[in-house]
């Protein structure tokens, strides 16, 4: 384990969202903006923006990493954006106004339903099932996580269901 | 009469946990002390780090990727999956100097880094 997985998670938080320069074992160099490191493996994921509007995901592992330089913070664009980077193409159809109405619907048709159900995440995004099974936007049934199978398979029915009268 | 011979089951075998056979926590690894509790804040950290990552696997998935193994290797595959322990890489059509692998598992051990396009 070398000193960069040997960090807290809260030394890990220091970088996400700033412009890094990683140098790597094998004198290997990557820049990028940090998304999140994997507490797990300590694994650092960065983001580049190319010219075409594509987005070039480097991750470099964290056993490869010798030193991380900050390079430059991100504004509070840059970070909407990078929040953004990996969440489903779907909920990227809609607008934040729409995702905000979505959310809002299913949260009231879950309560009519007698379902307990929260808002919950930053900026409320995530909506928290009977504290078992979250669903984030755009609330359908490919959104929905869990760790029990059998909630899983019900609440996504109920959902597409629900979705179904909805057309 | 004599008992048919069982036909032996086809055994999978996958990459080891850090226990060797089995799959639990490693006692000293930092995963398993924060599972026993101790700073809250960091836990909430570390589970926000966590779902970006997971999140970030899961973009990876189905896309083309490129490895970048020891001593000035690459190779490109098409991202499968990953283990909970950051053991190995699950790839589809592994191109190799030998030819494509359908499937194939690279060790995280020896990745450095891989990358893709979004």
């Amino acid at each position: 384990m070398n000193d960069w997985q040997r960090k807290s998670p809260l030394d890990w938080e220091t970088y996400v969202n700033k412009m890094v320069k990683v140098a790597a074992i094998e004198k290997h160099e990557y820049e990028g903006w940090v998304l999140t490191i994997d507490p797990v493996s300590a694994s650092i994921v960065l983001a580049t923006f190319l010219e075409n509007e594509k987005v070039s995901i480097s991750v470099v592992l964290g056993h490869a990493v010798q030193e991380v330089e900050i390079l430059k913070e991100g504004d509070d664009e840059m970070k909407q954006r990078l929040s953004c980077i990996f969440a489903p193409e779907e909920s990227k159809a809609y607008s934040p106004e729409e995702l905000e109405k979505r959310k809002n619907d299913l949260k009231t048709w879950l309560e009519t339903n007698h379902i307990p159900v929260t808002e919950q995440g930053e900026l409320g995004r995530t909506l928290c099932v009977a504290g078992v099974l979250t669903i984030d936007p755009p609330y359908s049934p490919e959104e929905c996580s869990s760790s029990n199978e059998i909630i899983l398979s019900r609440v996504q029915g109920l959902i597409q269901g629900y979705l179904e009268k909805q057309q | 009469a004599a008992m048919p011979v069982p036909v032996p089951a086809g055994v999978l075998r996958l990459p080891r946990g850090p226990e060797g056979s089995s799959r639990g926590f490693s006692p000293t690894s930092p995963r398993f002390q924060a599972l026993q509790g101790g700073d809250v804040a960091a836990q909430g950290v570390r589970a926000a780090l966590r779902q970006r990552y997971l999140r970030g696997l899961a973009a990876a998935r189905g896309r083309p990727t490129r490895f970048c193994l020891r001593e000035g290797v690459w190779v490109d595959a098409v991202f499968g999956a990953a283990d909970v322990d950051a053991v190995a890489f699950q790839v589809d059509a592994l191109r190799t100097p030998l030819g494509v692998q359908a499937a194939a598992l690279l060790r995280c051990a020896d990745v450095l880094a891989y990358s893709f396009l979004l």
